[in-house]
């Protein structure tokens, strides 16, 4: 089952988009964990990971973080998506970002 | 997307998208600082400039929630814990994006300072 990270400074505003991409998984039959975090988190939840999507708040933190896990998928959520509370393509993206 | 009319059903949207718009400028704002701290000056200020896009258009978006909520004849929407507390947070990443930009813009002041007198 593939684990899919979501993080922003406290995991609150992620894990209401975490519940859309959930019902967005369900509805494609795509086996998956989805699990928001506050950065403060990431050392805990990254290697564990098999793709981390950020926030446009800690979008900052993307290099970093990609520096520190060479070898796990990392990307930025798209702004739109994230504005529109999309789960339908984040949860698209998630999965590019997986496959990429 | 409007901003004019938040009824029950898209206060959520209305309010993520101010949580997007502060959030990105607060990590333009971040950014900036960290490309001044590596001596480019020049990109450093057009990231602050994009920040500073970015907050605005926030800043906008939760002011026409203050004059819509203040209007005659207005229907409360927020009938549900969540989104008073999406409500919190999206003005507390707002504060925090409005402080980070006020911060970024001394620091950028200092780091070209530093890079003139060569001490960067």
């Amino acid at each position: 089952m593939k684990k899919i990270v979501l993080m922003c400074v406290a995991g609150m505003s992620t894990s209401l988009l975490v519940s859309k991409m959930q019902a967005a998984a369900k509805e494609s039959g795509f086996p998956c964990e989805i699990q928001a975090h506050g950065v403060a988190e990431a050392p805990n939840v990254i290697p564990e990971a098999d793709v981390v999507l950020l926030g446009p708040q800690v979008r900052y933190l993307l290099s970093k973080l990609k520096k520190e896990y060479p070898d796990r998928k990392i990307a930025a959520i798209d702004m739109r998506t994230y504005g529109m509370v999309d789960g339908k393509k984040a949860l698209a993206q998630a999965r590019e970002v997986m496959e990429s | 997307m409007t901003q004019e009319k938040s009824g029950e059903k898209d206060i959520e949207s209305t309010l993520f998208e101010i949580i997007t718009e502060v959030g990105s400028a607060r990590s333009f704002y971040i950014e900036a600082t960290q490309t001044a701290h590596e001596k480019n000056i020049e990109r450093a200020k057009e990231l602050f400039e994009e920040g500073q896009r970015a907050f605005n258009k926030g800043h906008r978006i939760h002011a026409s929630l203050i004059r819509e909520v203040s209007a005659e004849g207005h229907v409360p929407v927020f009938k549900n814990d969540e989104r008073i507390m999406l409500l919190t947070h999206a003005e507390d990443q707002l504060m925090s994006a409005e402080a980070f930009g006020i911060l970024t813009e001394e620091f950028l002041a200092l780091y070209q300072a530093l890079k003139e007198k060569k001490i960067l």
